[in-house]
């Protein structure tokens, strides 16, 4: 197989040298700075969301608490296990773009991609069975805030999942290198989000009561 | 390969692994059927420590300016204790 590794770069004093050379200077965020805009609005969205479902709750505590109880707890920590892998696979495949390992990148997020595919697979089994048990947004406030919360989060890992598919596709074709990579922790940056959103939802959600 | 980039390796995956503990945790959390204020916030403290693992050493903001970090840790901080005083609230 065709590869497009460059040449490996292995010390961190030329790694920095070379941010500062791409015009990031030591302590700026990874990545385009674009993506962040986006990201801290999306997390002030779901914040927002967070904390309406926590005051809702305060106002009906019995009927959070019996209709939490016909989530699977179990589809919900695997699908934490599997975002939080995805996340350390794509950290990997930064890793490998930092020095210079093209393919190695490609092969890393496309392990986070698949694990991607994972997390909605079960996530459409849960939502099917919950629209099986005739469960929709208008049943009470706490299927309204669940399927919201899961539906909004559901739509960032599609997302996000074409974002890791453009990369993927661009780096086995040499589109990056350990000194042009930006376009890679862009996307990483954004898959972190999806992960870091969904640490606070899965217990919010599934498991405190 | 070059001790640093084995060490960088190794690091991430020590980060995987407790953030994997971590989940477990809640999960079995969760699985006991334990709740009340203590476990509510230990269930907090759990999520917060691992929203600012995958923050600091995953989005790698641990490396920026005190600035960035300060609005991860901020977000937690304001997210997480509305959330707890709405539990407090309802276990009045």
């Amino acid at each position: 197989m065709k590869t497009h590794d460059t040449i490996p770069v292995t010390t961190s004093v030329v790694q920095s040298d070379m941010d500062v050379s791409m015009g990031k200077n030591e302590g700026d965020l990874p990545g385009d700075f674009a993506i962040w805009i986006f990201i801290f609005a999306e997390m002030l969205a779901f914040g927002v969301l967070f904390v309406a479902y926590a005051f809702s709750r305060a106002k009906n505590v019995e009927l959070f608490n019996v209709s939490q109880l016909t989530l699977s707890r179990t589809s919900g920590a695997i699908n934490t296990l599997v975002l939080i892998t995805s996340s350390y696979f794509v950290v990997r495949g930064v890793a490998a773009i930092k020095r210079g390992f093209s393919t190695q990148c490609a092969y890393w997020l496309t392990g986070a991609f698949l694990l991607g595919g994972v997390f909605v697979s079960i996530k459409l089994v849960e939502f099917n069975a919950k629209f099986d048990a005739g469960i929709t947004m208008s049943t009470n406030d706490f299927y309204m805030f669940y399927l919201s919360l899961t539906f909004f989060h559901f739509m960032h890992v599609l997302m996000g999942m074409v974002i890791l598919a453009c990369i993927i596709v661009k780096a086995r074709h040499g589109g990056y290198s350990a000194q042009d990579h930006a376009g890679v922790e862009t996307g990483a940056s954004f898959w972190h989000m999806v992960d870091f959103l969904w640490i606070i939802l899965f217990p919010l959600v599934y498991i405190i009561r | 390969m070059q001790n640093s980039q084995l060490q960088s390796n190794l690091f991430s995956t020590i980060i995987w692994l407790l953030l994997f503990v971590l989940t477990v945790t809640t999960f079995s959390i969760g699985e006991a059927g334990i709740s009340g204020k203590a476990a509510m916030l230990a269930l907090l403290a759990i999520t917060m420590i691992k929203s600012q693992v995958v923050a600091n050493y995953f989005m790698g903001l641990r490396k920026t300016r005190l600035l960035w970090r300060g609005i991860m840790l901020g977000y937690f901080l304001i997210v997480g204790g509305l959330i707890a005083l709405a539990y407090m609230m309802a276990l009045k």
